[in-house]
């Protein structure tokens, strides 16, 4: 369904992400981990075409992406659901516009049936009855959810989540992987998922791949990065540090 | 290569011989650098620039367009710009007159062709070029730092993420509008600065208002022209600014640059094109 191969980016002259690889099979979810400013965000915008890699393909549902006009990646983009870091609400939109907003681009359905799926997904989220909130009215933790919703409401074949709890409260963190993973099972979607969260993480995620100074260091399953030797993997999977 | 390797980590400071040979390459290519790099950004802006009003032409015939949000932005830009248009031409109007004024007395004291000879300048120069640099500066700026902000806080990519081109979705209506409401300022400031002009003439040289108010030279080739440069000037607005904005990366200071970017990218198209599109029509339609 994604693979990655070779994909190397560069700012200026320092390589940011180096010779990636890896695939992900259709209907799996695959944690992307890895301290800040490693490259997963880049990883995913890549992935997404929002950014061409200077070397490397990446294939998405068949198709190679990193040579396609802007037009040929538009149909491309359909296939995928991207929830963004710092949640990239549009700003002159109220809150059901904004939610709204993939389903009228599309262009599938008439008003009313896109209401009543705003409606739907927001109670889903536990936010019912906002829709006309201006999104400079919403907390953080709102803005999360709204933009969760507006990222599955077509329920594409493939959802990126760049840190889909970020500064939620841990109930509200609970329910998002809930949420997760009943869009999973819902839709045999393929997803990647950043967060630090590892906890949620095991709790919707089949893959893992662990990128250090934007190289992968881990790629495996659940129980094999339980199991990994590797020094940094584990330390991070443990939470642990070398300073005492 | 091993001498000079070895010259220059002797580390003698005295910079003589091979040394000075060594480092000649190195300061060559940093001159070429310092060159090249601001070549190479004037040379990819303007090629952005093309490109994105090449889309902007593209998407305003082809696909739906979003009339409402068209109006809004007719109705942002006139508002935005009215009364700073307003208080600019007709002081310009009235400086334009006064000084002139001033000259005629000295010269010939006949203040009888003051008018008839002041609407055809403003119609194919003055008003065009002041009124789009006016908008160019008060619309321009919006323009760069409404999309600049939006390009930084990742909304432009939640649009490409959503298949929708930010040309077309945040571009083609401020174009549309541009057109328009360029030509309805530039004719409105036309008006202002002629009345303000009127009025100076009559209150410092009693020149009467019927004597003023002369359209005798006016042309059919200058109406011609001026419209060319304003709604040229109108294309270029949107299109520049927006480009700019587009291009913004970073944080708040990205959005800072943008908006200078538009401010000056804008003034220079405004500028250029009247250059082109004057000398165009003083080549079509020469005068006497």
């Amino acid at each position: 369904m994604i693979r990655v191969a070779h994909v190397t980016k560069y700012r200026g002259r320092q390589a940011v992400l180096k010779d990636v690889s890896f695939e992900i099979p259709a209907g799996a979810s695959l944690a992307l981990i890895g301290p800040g400013g490693c490259g997963k965000t880049l990883l995913t915008k890549i992935i997404g075409g929002l950014v061409r890699p200077d070397q490397g393909e990446v294939w998405v549902d068949g198709q190679e992406i990193t040579r396609l006009s802007e037009i040929e990646l538009t149909r491309v983009r359909f296939k995928i659901g991207m929830l963004f870091q710092n949640y990239a609400l549009f700003d002159f939109m109220d809150v059901g516009d904004n939610i709204a907003f993939p389903l009228r681009q599309e262009g599938k359905l008439d008003e009313e049936e896109i209401a009543s799926q705003v409606e739907a997904i927001l109670k889903e989220v536990d936010l019912p009855g906002i829709e006309r909130l201006q999104v400079n009215e919403l907390s953080g933790g709102m803005k999360r959810r709204v933009t969760f919703a507006r990222a599955v409401i077509r329920r594409p074949p493939i959802l990126v989540y760049d840190d889909p709890t970020a500064g939620l409260d841990p109930v509200t963190s609970s329910k998002i992987f809930i949420l997760l993973d009943r869009l999973q099972r819902q839709g045999a979607t393929t997803s990647i998922t950043i967060s630090h969260d590892l906890v949620g993480l095991r709790s919707i995620c089949t893959k893992w791949a662990m990128l250090v100074a934007g190289e992968v260091v881990f790629f495996g399953t659940s129980e094999e990065i339980e199991r990994s030797p590797t020094k940094v993997v584990r330390q991070f999977w443990m939470g642990e540090s070398d300073e005492v | 290569m091993t001498g000079v390797g070895a010259d220059r980590s002797s580390g003698s400071t005295g910079s003589t011989g091979e040394g000075e040979r060594a480092d000649r390459p190195s300061r060559i290519a940093d001159i070429l650098a310092s060159v090249g790099a601001p070549v190479f950004y004037v040379l990819s802006t303007v090629g952005d620039v093309f490109k994105t009003f090449g889309l902007a032409v593209y998407y305003t015939f082809r696909g739906k367009k979003r009339w409402d949000e068209v109006i809004n932005q007719c109705y942002q830009i006139g508002n935005r710009s009215l009364v700073f248009i307003t208080v600019v031409m007709a002081f310009l109007g009235m400086i334009l007159i006064f000084q002139s004024g001033l000259q005629v007395k000295r010269i010939t004291g006949d203040f009888s062709q003051m008018g008839a000879v002041y609407l055809p300048l403003l119609i194919r120069q003055f008003s065009p070029i002041i009124g789009a640099l006016m908008i160019a500066t008060r619309v321009g700026t919006g323009i760069a730092a409404e999309i600049g902000s939006m390009v930084v806080t990742e909304q432009v990519d939640a649009l490409r993420m959503n298949a929708t081109q930010p040309v077309k979705y945040l571009i083609v209506p401020r174009f549309i509008a541009g057109i328009f409401m360029t030509l309805v300022l530039v004719v409105y400031s036309t008006l202002v600065s002629f009345l303000a002009g009127m009025l100076t003439a009559h209150v410092y040289f009693e020149v009467p208002y019927d004597t003023f108010w002369d359209i005798s030279l006016v042309r059919w080739a200058d109406l011609l022209i001026g419209v060319t440069k304003t709604l040229c000037f109108g294309m270029a607005i949107p299109v520049v600014s927006g480009q700019a904005g587009l291009a913004a990366f970073g944080g708040s200071e990205g959005v800072g640059w943008a908006t200078t970017a538009a401010v000056v990218n804008s003034s220079l198209a405004v500028i250029m094109l009247d250059f082109v599109v004057g000398g165009v029509g003083f080549m079509v339609f020469p005068t006497n």
